[in-house]
């Protein structure tokens, strides 16, 4: 005797979470636009703050006269190296998810970190190195630093792991250009589907459009879907109003045009002359500490070697006093996870 | 970067390590506890910049998937932390795996543990490919049970996205015995049909107590598939002598099934066939073996607390926390999967009279009799 | 370090055997080397099943008369009791007339205190010996005494006297304190000696256990194999028989024997099931009688994760326009289908970017920025309060 199989979706009337809100990306590395502003404006003051510090303590009054980058120079630069992976990915021939990626990496990392203490230049081919890891694309360190110039493995490899903390390990990205290639799949579906030349040439268009949506702050805003019918609907508003009525989603409509205007303000190059003024403004105001040899990482390095020599004679003394109390093997090392950073 | 470095300060003192309990190329395992709960967790440290080309892919993998999966039959990535030179991954931490249980010969399987055992398999299978995620490596001995008798998929260090038309993956992925022939015979082009493949041989696993197609090499192994289900033709599975490591490896019959599996139902056979079909795009899906009327036929599946435990998982439960014997795993264990405990002492277990009127386990011959 | 104890006990236990007679409470034989001498030397150290192989190098020479594996291929070095080495030929020659000198240290030794090398260290060798020795008598167990401490106090007095001896430091001093242990605990050593004895008894009882079951396994195997052998033989000679005596048409006998044949097949997988039914009635007996609430199996349901995966929104088509996957999807070669890739798969997850979160508002305002959300535990509580 058998049961008959239920034909609907099973599950209890408890609400369903979609599968787009339970990724790191919705929970994570989703903010408003005055979030956005807020936080690289806290990060740049905390880093001059502390940059000028380092001066001071070094030589006091030689802060005084150095241009600190603010938060929009900050940003103009790290656009700039996002047009710079491209480029590199175009070298490389990575498809398309690899660049998409490694840009989103780059991104991120400067919600974290600010330029004076990372210049761009070496996060950005250690954001791209890491983007063809976690997409599947390996390519080895050797055959990626033969192929850029001037570039050694160790200018990728050290800040490998600082980018990953930086990203809080959260690998996966839902990427724009996949949804547009799904709504442009979906769109042959409607009546009014356009035929194979024009819908060759709305894909192209609207292409272009979401790479210029990628020098932008969009996809730390929107999700995925909605940048992807923005850019349909800069290539052919018509048959991206028709879409998305024909899945109700009215309410996009509204972030679609938000979506545009921003594309369209911010998606343009940065001019070279801004460019190169900031990073000559960089060289000067950059983190000593940050520049191996110098003699505020000197001074960081030897500062922290005794916190840990002071660490380690702590532990002895712990053993020492556990030795003569009577249990120098101990039993369980419960609580003993603060010292255990690297054992 | 401090911030950042003071978050994972904080996010480190929750957990707390108790015992190493493996050890394996790229990681250390240990067994440990959160500290606000005492709930049991295991802590997998990965060693950052022993390789040349950096943060081992496999860490990777694991880490990328682990994050954004969370269902009942999957592993739970509890936290990340992370210090200057270590990757630490806090999992919920499982007593066993489906392999220790398979080979502890004291336990007898109902069909009806069987499928609860696969039903909750492919639910986790299924999950993985609703996100188009290939796991890659399903075995026994990555299929791990919690001590509620929950079994959870574990070990994503083989784990890819689906690709996207026209890129290439690599075959040299799943375990032997678990392979399917698409990959023995080398193809570069495929999909989630690969794990069914290696599920269907779990559960002819479960059957036999044995694993079903044990080669010994790679052309071993496709003779031994071949022997078992007797040599493909071109009808069965069109195209197959195309493939890059196509070779002719002998003509064999195909057997029935029910010559092996004598006890088994015809659903359970149907089934079971279904997942090992040749053709890979004929091969089930796991949500459609989710609907396979074997899963409703009489007997329900046994509730997952009931479900045969090993000798160490019951001696475990009964035990209070603190006294689980962990003893140190050399080499083994580590690198697949998370913190297990120590497999049961074989000494002082007394023969029951169930051991002895057992059938007996015969090695496999799929030769014509 | 304590943990140890009881099983390095057992495994420092050693035994001399003697060519020709019976020795009880031993295991199996030791593998006997070809000697010439009347006396197997074997003794020295033993693990508990007491299979040890000898330490053998192709370096190996006689200290004394110099010959090695080359001239000589059965040679054999045996140990002494001051522990130098020296060829089986060697020792015959010197000492079989009774005490002599030692040639390297000049101490008296006997023909019979000589044993075979264990370990390739003869320091290892002595310190084992002394272990050995030692254990017969230090051999007390963590559960004889009140406290960790006093275990590791023992433990200490141990090795003390080990190194002592090792090294011959204070000999007559150490063998004192050997005898008043001795003294005090005469009740303990017993006890514990016993313990021992009944450990060995038990793991040599599980063994032979064991064995035995092995063996009536395999002749059950055996049994069953000649049954069928033999039925199978029987049926054929009853068919040929049939065939050469009776006039009836020699296909229909073939047809009669073969179904019965069958039949003869089925009934014995049928008591085969019948087995193995029986013996999973009497685990479902077992398993209901053990634990004290009963949780009924509940009926199966295919799915019991409450994601939604937008499915009513995204209806995927057999085939669309899509230059990508073009050649993908013609080929020519066969090998996608063979592989078994399917275009589908890839399509279908870009239908469900393309609705995925299609209704989400975006973040409004400066809502202070939380810390990365990585634990899932932190996730639902930020979820909760939102």
């Amino acid at each position: 005797m058998q049961q008959q199989p239920p034909t609907s979706p099973d599950v209890s009337s408890a609400a369903k979470s979609p599968l787009f809100q339970s990724s790191t990306q919705y929970r994570n590395w989703r903010f408003s636009v005055e979030q956005l502003k807020a936080t690289r404006a806290a990060l740049n003051q905390a880093s001059v703050a502390a940059i000028r510090n380092t001066f001071e303590s070094d030589s006091p009054g030689s802060s005084s006269d150095v241009h600190f980058l603010d938060a929009n120079e900050e940003h103009l630069l790290v656009k700039l190296y996002i047009i710079k992976i491209s480029q590199l990915c175009g070298h490389f021939r990575f498809p398309e998810e690899v660049e998409a990626t490694g840009i989103t990496y780059l991104k991120r990392f400067y919600l974290k970190n600010t330029v004076m203490d990372w210049h761009p230049k070496n996060v950005m081919l250690t954001a791209l190195y890491l983007a063809t890891k976690t997409t599947n694309h390996p390519i080895s360190l050797e055959s990626y630093t033969a192929n850029i110039p001037r570039t050694n493995a160790s200018d990728v490899l050290d800040l490998e792991f600082l980018v990953a903390q930086s990203l809080a390990f959260e690998f996966a990205v839902w990427h724009a250009h996949r949804a547009l290639w799904g709504i442009w799949l979906d769109i042959q579906d409607l009546p009014q589907a356009p035929p194979h030349e024009e819908l060759q040439r709305i894909h192209d268009t609207a292409m272009q459009h979401i790479r210029t949506s990628r020098l932008t702050d969009v996809e730390l805003i929107y999700p995925p879907s909605q940048i992807a019918l923005a850019c349909l609907s800069l290539a052919h508003p018509e048959i991206a109003a028709f879409w998305a009525r024909s899945k109700n989603a009215d309410t996009a409509l509204e972030a679609i045009e938000s979506i545009k205007r921003t594309i369209t303000r911010d998606g343009d190059t940065p001019s070279v002359d801004v460019v190169r003024e900031i990073d000559r403004h960089l060289k000067i105001c950059k983190n000593p500490e940050k520049v191996v040899g110098s003699k505020a990482y000197l001074a960081k390095r030897a500062r922290e070697e005794k916190e840990a020599e002071l660490k380690r004679k702590k532990k002895a003394e712990n053993v020492r006093k556990a030795t003569e109390q009577g249990n120098p093997f101990g039993e369980v090392l419960v609580g003993q996870a603060n010292l255990d950073d690297d054992d | 970067m401090d911030a950042v470095e003071k978050a994972n300060a904080e996010r480190q003192r929750r957990w707390v390590k108790d015992q190493k309990v493996g050890e394996g190329t790229y990681a250390v395992v240990y067994r440990g506890r959160e500290l606000a709960t005492g709930r049991k967790i295991a802590i997998k440290k990965i060693k950052v910049g022993q390789f040349k080309d950096g943060l081992d892919m496999s860490a990777v993998r694991e880490v990328k998937y682990l994050r954004e999966l969370q269902h009942p039959n999957i592993i739970e990535l509890l936290d990340v932390f992370s210090s200057k030179t270590n990757l630490n991954l806090v999992l919920e931490f499982l007593d066993t795996d489906l392999e220790m249980i398979i080979k502890d010969r004291s336990l007898v399987f109902l069909p009806a543990d069987i499928k609860s055992w696969m039903a909750m398999t492919f639910r986790g299978l299924e999950f993985c490919h609703r996100n188009f995620i290939l796991h890659r490596d399903l075995k026994p001995n990555n299929l791990l049970i919690a001590s509620d008798g929950q079994l959870k998929i574990a070990d994503f260090g083989l784990a890819r996205d689906a690709a996207d038309p026209g890129y290439k993956m690599t075959c040299q992925v799943i375990t032997r015995w678990y392979r399917p022939p698409e990959l023995l015979f080398g193809c570069r082009y495929y999909s989630t049909a690969v794990d069914i493949w290696s599920v269907g041989c779990i559960f002819a696993e479960l059957m036999l107590r044995i694993p079903y197609l044990p080669g010994e090499s790679d052309m071993d192994q496709l003779k031994t598939i071949f022997r078992a289900l007797g040599t493909p033709t071109d009808e069965e599975w069109p195209g197959h002598t195309k493939l890059p490591d196509y070779v002719s490896v002998g003509q064999f019959p195909r057997t029935p099934l029910r010559d092996l599996f004598t006890a088994a139902s015809g659903d359970t056979l149907n089934l079971l066939s279904k997942c090992i079909i040749f053709e890979p795009r004929k091969r089930i899906s796991a949500r459609d073996a989710l609907y396979h009327p074997y899963f409703f036929a009489l007997p329900y599946p046994t509730h997952p607390s009931k479900l045969p435990k090993t000798a160490a998982q019951t001696a475990a439960a009964s035990r209070p926390p603190d006294e689980v014997d962990g003893n140190v795993d050399p080499g083994g264990g580590a690198p697949a999967g998370v913190g297990k405990a120590a497999p049961p002492k074989k000494l002082k277990r007394k023969l029951s009279g169930h051991d002895l009127s057992r059938n007996i386990a015969r090695k496999l011959d799929f030769t014509a009799s | 370090m304590s943990t140890n104890r009881t099983n390095a006990a057992s495994w420092l236990r050693g035994t001399t055997i003697r060519k020709g007679t019976t020795t009880p409470a031993t295991r199996s034989h030791t593998p006997q080397t070809q000697t010439s001498s009347s006396i197997v030397f074997s003794g020295g150290v033993k693990d508990g099943s007491g299979r040890t192989s000898e330490y053998f190098s192709m370096d190996d020479q006689c200290p004394v008369c110099k010959s090695d594996r080359y001239l000589n291929p059965k040679l054999r070095l045996l140990v002494s009791s001051c522990y130098h080495k020296m060829c089986e030929s060697c020792i015959d020659r010197l000492y079989t007339l009774g005490p002599a000198p030692c040639p390297v240290c000049g101490k008296t030794l006997k023909k019979m205190t000589f044993i075979p090398q264990t370990f390739e260290d003869l320091v290892v060798e002595k310190e084992v010996a002394i272990r050995r020795k030692l254990a017969k008598e230090f051999n007390k167990r963590r559960e004889d005494f009140p406290d960790l401490r006093s275990y590791d106090d023992y433990l200490q007095e141990v090795e003390d006297i080990t190194f002592n001896l090792i090294n011959e430091i204070d000999i007559p001093e150490t063998q004192a304190r050997i005898a008043a242990y001795r003294k005090e605990n005469a009740a303990f050593i017993e006890l514990n000696q016993q313990r021992e004895e009944a450990y060995v008894q038990a793991l040599k009882e599980q063994e032979e256990a064991e064995r035995r079951e092995r063996q009536l396994r395999a002749e059950e195997i055996r049994r069953a194999e000649e049954e069928e052998r033999d039925a199978r033989e029987g049926e054929r000679r009853a068919l040929i028989d049939n065939l050469e005596n009776s006039d009836a048409d020699a296909a229909r006998l073939v047809a009669q024997a073969r179904a019965e044949a069958l039949k003869r097949a089925a009934a014995r997988t049928a008591a085969a099931h019948q087995a193995v039914f029986a013996q999973q009635q009497e685990t479902m007996r077992l398993r209901a009688a053990q634990s004290a609430v009963v949780v009924p199996d509940q009926p199966h349901v295919p799915l019991l994760d409450g994601y939604y995966a937008y499915e009513d929104l995204c209806g995927l088509r057999s085939s669309y326009f899509d230059p990508a996957s073009d050649a993908v999807r013609r080929d020519k070669e066969g090998i996608m289908r063979a592989g078994g890739y399917r275009v589908e798969e890839a399509w279908e997850r870009a239908l469900r970017y393309a609705v995925a979160g299609l209704d989400i508002t975006p973040p409004l305002g400066e809502v202070s920025m939380p810390l990365p959300i990585t634990s899932r535990v932190d996730a639902d509580v930020a979820m909760a309060s939102v």
